[in-house]
């Protein structure tokens, strides 16, 4: 095995009384790619922040080259080359590509002046080192991810990184990027750099992982050669228990019914094309499908966010005219969006007022002044009745665990009685035990006669609360499974298979 | 995919909700303070402050910016702001002023003229409707961001106020229009009584009603209020038509004290005085207290009171005001940071 | 490269004032004399110096309107306090002085800004109201015209003069150098200063700016530091050409000055903006003011026309930016 470039020992780290990891041991390789794998709260972020110096563990050792450090800073990590990309890849919008990629060597040499000419010859370099070509003048804000993301890269490079950690890097990249980045990080792995390389996502794991690391609950559970391990053993790790379908109750859905929701031929350009489905009411129908396979944009055209360019929507029968979030509101459809935080959540205002704010029209007295009685019951019946966690429903939202935040979100729309429940995502950034109680809520909620639709590419998630799921790929929906047909191996390959033939 | 900040866990303990109430109520507290402060501070050095004559008079000259910066603040609630609310109130005033001027018969009886009075306020009023519709239209639909749309509406509006009159002040109002600027109902000055209603009545819009909910909402995440089904672009037409109307009566206020309109009453400073009041009295999009905004009103008549018979006798004294004015804040603000921490963010 | 200046917010703002001026031009031949272009810029002088000295404020993501009250202190103080002494010398020591009180008054913002975590706007919003009075209170509420033996030619000091078919001898004031000067200053220090990029980072990303290693507090400080000394030269070269000092001069106009910067090109959520792009917003609405004179437009009318242009100029970028979005869904956001 190569030389080991970096060794964390017996880890353990507690916020309050939680133990986010305990004892656990981690290293890296010169030249491999790492796999870091594990739900929300498994403590990879925790692992993450300690090897980069922003946490100090309570109780472990590192070593990095050889150098035995019981608390790491930042500043001591980023001198041994280690250099971690975060989701928002800290550049600056509104600079172009060669200023932002030579930024930090015009900071470190203390220069006070700047030479243009030098920012373009670091940049240049800085790209040569990753073999690709961005256009130095450009904007970094009007570049796609993908291109923000190898600036981002090329900044740790340039930093003389040996160890580069990658935090979730494909949350927000097509497929076909998400293949170009993987040749990006196979490159820097034959140039000697490690790549730590943390994610979720199975699939990808299997394609570009030498080792495979995977924490459950603050724990090491799995860390061998990713030859020959395969995604239902690390799913299996993952979640600590084979997926068991057998003991949850699926409500009956009404078959003899006549469809809540029909879509016929929906077409939004530059989104989805030719869309035809029926839901019933009790369902819970799963849509399926990689990023940019058309999947949010369906939900938002549904929710009147994207209104759709042609084809109909049907509701109870009738057809529907959704051109707007109130009209999609009117016609009993209801969305949990899945940032939470920026679409779902009034983070600092009262958890009570964050859940009526969708019936507040009907919290009036005749005066059509506020009913603050009627107001706070209906809070309080809510948040009751979700199981929101929280003292007081006048506490901002804010002071909720993402979870309890999650359970406002779909309270909001839950007392609006909905027909039809969109949840996009409704358990990322979700602990595994609360994820579990979410999942049967959304069961229940179909077992009271809603139609759900659930947006989604956890495949556990899946398999566990629907009934049917629809696959999409570029915009169409390719694959549909029956309740008998869905089974982890068979989801899981069809994602594959979307992911290399998706490419255009 | 964070560990969240258990720090937030505090709030959820009882204690922290008791905190939690306090720290509500202690803008209001604190701004109460300075008010009884500087009010006994003057009533005891000055023999002419606690007077009769001396609160009337307050009374008929804080209504005009208090009206004010009730339209200022309830765009400030929704994350935008009104730098039209003082050309507006011009607007109104000259419009008013026209019609009076031009349509009243010069033979024309008391009762007459009282109907052309209620005729030239309700043309006031609809002048202060249009402009806040105007102003709404364009930050809620067009998307102009508020501080662009108000500056360009301003200059619009002063403009409209400037070609209508060619810069002069139009004057010979019926002498009944007073009852509105000069004269008192049982002892109370009637502008006071005009800026405690509407205050009352901003309070319930806000408070008590689910248009002032959603704003408040939408001032603490638009997007979010978006996917909740709130219309934004209405909710913030409305917000700017209120502030319009509003506007309008701060217009027909200063029209009724000096009996006459210009294009330029109270533009050098009502429009930073009314932000002024909504900063010191801390409202910011998504949280404020109408009540706040009515003790900052009063903190600042005192003050310029107060310092106009500390100084009388010393020559430009009615100036240390503006001084003591930006002295006040900076000094609030500053306390406010060791209060509060770290709160206010640049 | 041409393509993309051509694209580029300074270059629209170029074309318009061409058509405008050519469109004006067309109306009333008078406009392309040259007394008319040396007085348009003449009158331009003080808001350039005002306006690239409140652009960095801008770019690092601040909102300051004390500016307009730094002028005026700096200018009347220094004036009334050299007038006491009796000086009867020329313009330098006027600069030197209001300069080192502008800096100071600079500094205080700076200082409550970046101390204090306050936001810049409320900041500047206490130190409007208390700049104007504590000039109006403690130094005086009158004008004053009792120019110094050696400043009263100043306002006729002319780099070159030109005898214009209209009006006879007219000429280019000798500030307009000064103008240049500032504008090269802010220029470079914008683009090739380890400080000037910093604004621009603070303005993108304050978080990043921070994390990256810019000293954030020092550069704000800095961008305060510039501002107050060009609003004092502002207030001082104005009170020279206009032959009287004003205890309340440019009090209505802090809006005006940023309305300029903004037409521009800054953005006034910060991380954009150029020294090019405020000078031709400065000389747009200067030429606005002037072609409403020249074509006939009776001069009560004018501001109405100053307010349709500004609404228009403000709505179609809002327009533009709201049709991107539209189209911009399919990148997803989610």
């Amino acid at each position: 095995m190569a030389e080991e470039i970096l060794r964390a020992e017996h880890i353990s780290k507690r916020f309050g009384g939680v133990i986010a990891l305990d004892a656990v041991s981690l290293s890296i390789h010169k030249g491999e790619t790492c796999c870091l794998v594990g739900e929300n709260g498994s403590g990879k972020s925790t692992m993450i922040k300690i090897i980069s110096g922003v946490y100090t563990p309570d109780e472990g050792d590192i070593y990095i080259n050889g150098h035995h450090y019981k608390r790491l800073t930042p500043i001591e990590a980023i001198r041994e080359g280690i250099q971690v990309i975060y989701q928002d890849f800290s550049l600056f919008p509104n600079l172009t590509v060669a200023e932002n990629i030579a930024i930090n060597e015009q900071l470190a040499s203390g220069k006070q002046s700047v030479n243009w000419k030098e920012i373009y010859e670091i940049a240049k370099e800085g790209l040569a080192k990753i073999n690709v070509s961005l256009p130095l003048d450009a904007v970094v804000e009007t570049l796609p991810t993908a291109d923000r993301q190898l600036i981002a890269i090329i900044k740790a490079l340039l930093a003389k990184a040996r160890i580069i950690i990658m935090d979730e890097p494909t949350t927000a990249l097509t497929q076909r990027e998400v293949q170009a980045l993987f040749r990006v990080i196979n490159e820097l792995k034959e140039q000697g750099l490690s790549i730590l390389f943390v994610s979720h996502k199975l699939n990808e794991v299997v394609e570009i992982a030498d080792r495979t690391v995977i924490f459950r609950n603050g724990q090491k559970v799995l860390d061998q050669e990713a030859r020959g391990l395969d995604i239902g053993t690390m799913a299996f790790c993952m979640t600590g228990r084979k997926l068991d379908t057998s003991a949850i109750v699926f409500s009956e859905v009404e078959e003899a019914a006549a469809p809540l929701l029909r879509v016929e031929n929906l077409t939004l350009a530059h989104g989805f094309f030719d869309v035809s489905f029926e839901l019933k009411p009790k369902e819970v129908l799963g849509i399926t499908g990689l990023l940019g396979s058309g999947r949010t944009e369906l939900a938002l055209s549904l929710f009147g966010v994207l209104p759709a360019d042609s084809g109909r929507i049907y509701i109870e029968g009738n057809e529907a005219k959704i051109r707007s979030i109130s009209d999609a509101a009117r016609y009993g459809v209801g969305y949990v969006p899945e940032d939470r935080v920026r679409e779902g959540l009034f983070l600092e205002q009262p958890i009570g007022d964050n859940v009526i704010v969708t019936l507040i029209d009907r919290l009036v007295t005749k005066l059509r002044l506020l009913n603050s009685k009627a107001k706070k019951e209906e809070a309080d019946r809510w948040i009751k009745q979700l199981e929101v966690k929280t003292p007081s429903g006048e506490l901002p939202a804010k002071s909720l665990s993402g979870g309890n935040q999650q359970r406002v979100v779909l309270a909001k729309w839950v007392a609006r009685s909905p027909k039809i429940l969109i949840l996009n995502g409704p358990t990322v950034g979700v602990d595994v035990g609360s994820k579990a109680e979410i999942h049967e809520l959304i069961r229940n909620l179909a077992g009271q006669g809603m139609g759900i639709l659930l947006i989604s590419d956890d495949i556990p998630e899946l398999i566990q609360t629907c009934h049917r799921i629809l696959l999409m790929r570029a915009g169409r929906i390719v694959k549909e499974f029956q309740r008998e047909e869905i089974t982890e191996q068979a989801l899981n390959a069809e994602l594959v298979a979307s992911a290399t033939t998706n490419a255009p | 995919m964070t560990i969240r900040d258990t720090s937030d866990k505090a709030t959820n303990s009882v204690s922290g909700r008791v905190l939690s109430r306090i720290r509500a109520h202690s803008d209001t507290l604190q701004l109460f303070g300075v008010l009884v402060v500087l009010f006994i501070f003057f009533s005891v050095t000055e023999d002419k402050f606690l007077t009769t004559r001396s609160i009337t008079s307050m009374g008929f000259q804080l209504p005009e910016l208090g009206v004010l910066s009730l339209a200022m603040m309830i765009t400030i609630l929704t994350g935008g702001i009104d730098l039209s609310v003082n050309a507006t109130s011009n607007m109104a005033a000259v419009l008013a002023g026209l019609f009076m001027v031009k349509f009243i018969p010069k033979e024309a009886g008391e009762a007459q003229i009282v109907l052309y009075l209620g005729g030239a306020l309700l043309v006031a009023l609809l002048v202060g409707w249009i402009s806040g519709t105007f102003n709404g239209l364009l930050i809620g639909y067009v998307g102009v961001p508020p501080i662009l749309a108000t500056l360009a509406t301003m200059t619009l509006y002063t403009g409209i106020s400037v070609g209508l009159t060619g810069g002069t002040t139009v004057t010979g109002f019926p002498k009944q229009l007073s009852v509105i600027g000069a004269q008192t109902l049982g002892g109370i000055p009637i502008p006071f009584i005009v800026f405690v209603a509407l205050t009352i009545l901003t309070h319930i819009f806000i408070y008590h009603t689910a248009f002032g909910f959603k704003a408040r909402m939408l001032g603490s995440n638009p997007t979010a209020s978006d996917f909740s089904g709130v219309n934004n672009r209405s909710v913030l037409l409305k917000v700017y038509m209120f502030s319009g109307v509003l506007s309008a009566v701060t217009g027909i206020l200063i029209m009724g004290r000096t009996m006459s309109a210009a294009y330029e009453y109270g533009t050098t400073t009502y429009v930073l005085l009314a932000i002024l009041i909504s900063v010191l009295a801390n409202i910011i999009p998504g949280f404020g207290r109408i009540l706040d905004v009515f003790i900052a009103v009063l903190i600042l008549q005192v003050l310029s009171t107060g310092f106009h018979m500390f100084l009388a006798g010393v020559r430009g004294s009615s100036f240390f005001k503006d001084f003591a004015w930006g002295v006040l804040l900076i000094l609030i603000f500053i306390a406010n940071y060791f209060i509060r921490g770290r709160r206010y963010q640049g | 490269m041409l393509n993309r200046i051509v694209k580029t917010r300074e270059f629209i703002v170029f074309l318009i004032l061409v058509a405008l001026s050519v469109i004006v031009g067309l109306i009333n031949p008078a406009f392309f004399s040259i007394s008319t272009v040396f007085d348009t810029l003449r009158a331009a002088i003080v808001y350039f110096i005002m306006a690239f000295g409140v652009l960095p404020i801008i770019i690092s993501g601040g909102i300051d309107i004390s500016f307009v009250a730094i002028a005026a202190v700096t200018s009347f103080s220094t004036h009334m306090l050299l007038l006491k002494l009796g000086y009867e010398g020329g313009t330098l020591l006027y600069y030197l002085i209001a300069c080192t009180m502008g800096l100071l008054a600079g500094l205080l913002n700076g200082f409550l800004v970046t101390r204090f975590n306050l936001p810049v706007f409320n900041v500047s919003l206490a130190a409007f109201t208390m700049w104007y009075g504590f000039n109006l209170f403690f130094i005086g509420a009158t004008a004053n015209f009792d120019l110094p033996a050696g400043t009263v030619g100043y306002y006729a000091r002319f780099i070159i003069t030109a005898r214009d078919p209209f009006v006879g001898k007219t000429g280019l004031h000798v500030s307009i150098v000064y103008v240049v000067l500032i504008g090269l200053f802010i220029w470079w220090m914008l683009k090739y200063t380890t400080i000037g990029r910093g604004i621009y980072a603070m303005g993108g990303n304050r978080e990043v700016a921070i994390r990256s290693g810019f000293n954030v507090p020092f550069i704000t400080l800095v961008t305060f530091a510039i501002m107050g000394v060009l609003s004092a030269v502002a207030g001082v070269t104005q009170a020279f050409l206009s032959r009287y000092f004003n205890p309340v001069i440019f009090i209505g106009q802090p809006l005006d000055v940023l309305a300029a910067i903004i037409l521009g090109g800054a953005s006034i959520t910060g991380g954009r903006g150029s020294v090019i792009g405020t000078a031709l917003g400065v000389l747009l609405i200067q030429v606005i003011n002037r072609a409403l004179i020249l074509t006939g437009i009776p001069v009560q009318w004018q501001r109405l026309v100053v307010g349709i242009i500004l609404i228009v100029f403000t709505s179609i970028p809002a327009l533009q930016e709201r049709r991107a979005r539209r189209i911009g869904h399919t990148t997803e956001a989610a």
